[in-house]
């Protein structure tokens, strides 16, 4: 296979970057409005937001429900807390950063029957997906099975893979999230995804099986 | 570059974040080990996978309620439904707070048990429980019932005293019989005993005789026979 990079102009990243500059902007202005009693101000920051939280969360736990349940609470908890936020331009680090914990918490929470169901499933795959006739299904089973391997990864490696690739989080934003520098966060991003990459060749799982439609 | 810091560089490769004389040298140093173009590869098609996993998006806009406004909110619309209840004309108003007197007295009596009532041109008003009427006796009345009672009791206490006696003689008598019946099983068992032991007895000293017996004549035709 050769290399393909996604590699970005130097035009797309200023453009990138300007835009990344202009919604924390956006982000810190709504703050200070907030902060001086226009309680609007949180209902759009809400709406900038919730897209982002609530995919966020889904990544977690693959569930509508537990993804809105998870985003309402991180907008409750924020909304109590605003005021201690120290810099108001990183309103969205902060925000992921309680979303995080909250997502950890619940994980810790029914993480018991969580488990359980992963451990049913260490034998099932395979088998499963060979005898899949059906393409749809086929590759519904794929995406259980590919949110059931990144359940699989430890907390603070899935963190980094679900910011980075599903987010699209620079490091130093997620760094600032987790409160580790850079390069911890490039090391757990690479360790997770070689780990990943060894359970979907466990599990069969490649990206042939998401094109079969 | 070792191999290490090739593999070092890969979160930055796959990601755009070197630059190009890097990136050019990773490159080339990647085609060189297919070990670690393989890894690269794997790597890239890892976040291909990744990417198909489908999101669904939130169903509803959340709104944040302002405290404040849900307050003052509350507050009118308590307030435009007096309104639109309250009566206008001074007559309707007056007739409102009569009926709400009314009302009031009502609830009122009924939860404190107000008693209204009027005897011998009195009327009397109590709240609480109506005490429960006397009822009252004579002396001589009284003396009567309590001699009644202290005879009664005599009388019962006399049976009581009486059947306890009969019940007592009665077990008295049921244990004496008891007990003479035991001493003569017992004497007839110690009788027939000593009978057994004498039989016994007098049977082992016949035996001791018989063998005796033997014995001696053992003994005498032993002697004749040496003689």
């Amino acid at each position: 296979m050769a290399l393909v990079l996604p590699s970005k102009s130097t035009k797309e990243k200023t453009k990138l970057y300007v835009e990344h500059e202009m919604t924390h902007m956006e982000d810190a202005q709504l703050v200070q409005d907030f902060l001086g009693g226009n309680h609007q101000a949180f209902n759009k920051l809400i709406g900038r937001w919730q897209d982002r939280i609530h995919h966020f969360a889904y990544r977690y736990f693959a569930n509508n429900n537990d993804a809105a349940e998870i985003t309402q609470k991180t907008f409750i908890k924020a909304y109590q807390k605003l005021n201690t936020l120290e810099d108001a331009g990183k309103f969205g680090s902060w925000l992921y950063r309680i979303a995080n914990n909250l997502c950890l918490d619940e994980l810790k929470r029914v993480g018991r029957k969580r488990s359980t169901s992963l451990e049913a499933l260490k034998t099932a795959p395979q088998s499963e997906t060979e005898r899949a006739a059906d393409s749809a299904l086929m590759r519904n089973e794929a995406i259980v099975l590919l949110h059931k391997a990144l359940l699989q990864l430890p907390n603070e490696q899935r963190m980094v893979v679900i910011m980075k690739e599903y987010e699209g989080l620079t490091f130093r934003e997620i760094a600032e999230i987790l409160d580790e520098s850079e390069n911890t966060i490039k090391s757990r991003l690479y360790y997770g995804l070689r780990a990943l990459r060894k359970t979907f060749d466990s599990w069969n799982i490649n990206k042939e099986v998401f094109s079969y439609d | 570059m070792t191999k290490e810091e090739a593999r070092e560089l890969f979160i930055d490769f796959m990601y755009g974040g070197l630059d190009i004389d890097t990136q050019q040298q990773l490159e080339a140093f990647v085609q060189q080990h297919p070990d670690l173009k393989d890894e690269l590869d794997g790597l890239m098609e890892t976040r291909q996978v990744l990417q198909q996993m489908p999101v669904e998006s939130p169903t509803e806009q959340f709104v944040m309620m302002d405290p404040a406004v849900a307050k003052s909110s509350f507050r009118s619309s308590f307030e435009k439904l007096w309104t639109a209840l309250s009566p206008k004309s001074g007559f309707g108003r007056a007739g409102f707070a009569v009926a709400s007197f009314v009302f009031l007295f009502i609830i009122t009596g009924s939860l404190t048990n107000l008693n209204f009532s009027m005897q011998d041109g009195e009327i009397s008003l109590r709240f609480g429980e109506q005490p429960p009427a006397q009822v009252g006796y004579s002396a001589a009345q009284v003396e009567m019932i309590i001699n009644q009672v202290q005879a009664e009791n005599a009388e019962l206490v006399a049976e009581f005293v009486q059947a306890a006696q009969e019940q007592q003689e009665t077990q008295f008598q049921q244990t004496l019989a008891s007990f003479a019946s035991y001493l003569d099983e017992q004497r007839t068992s110690d009788l027939e005993l000593i009978d057994y032991s004498l039989a016994n007895l007098q049977e082992t000293t016949y035996n001791r005789f018989v063998q005796t017996d033997q014995v001696l004549g053992e003994i005498i035709e032993t002697v004749s026979y040496n003689q």
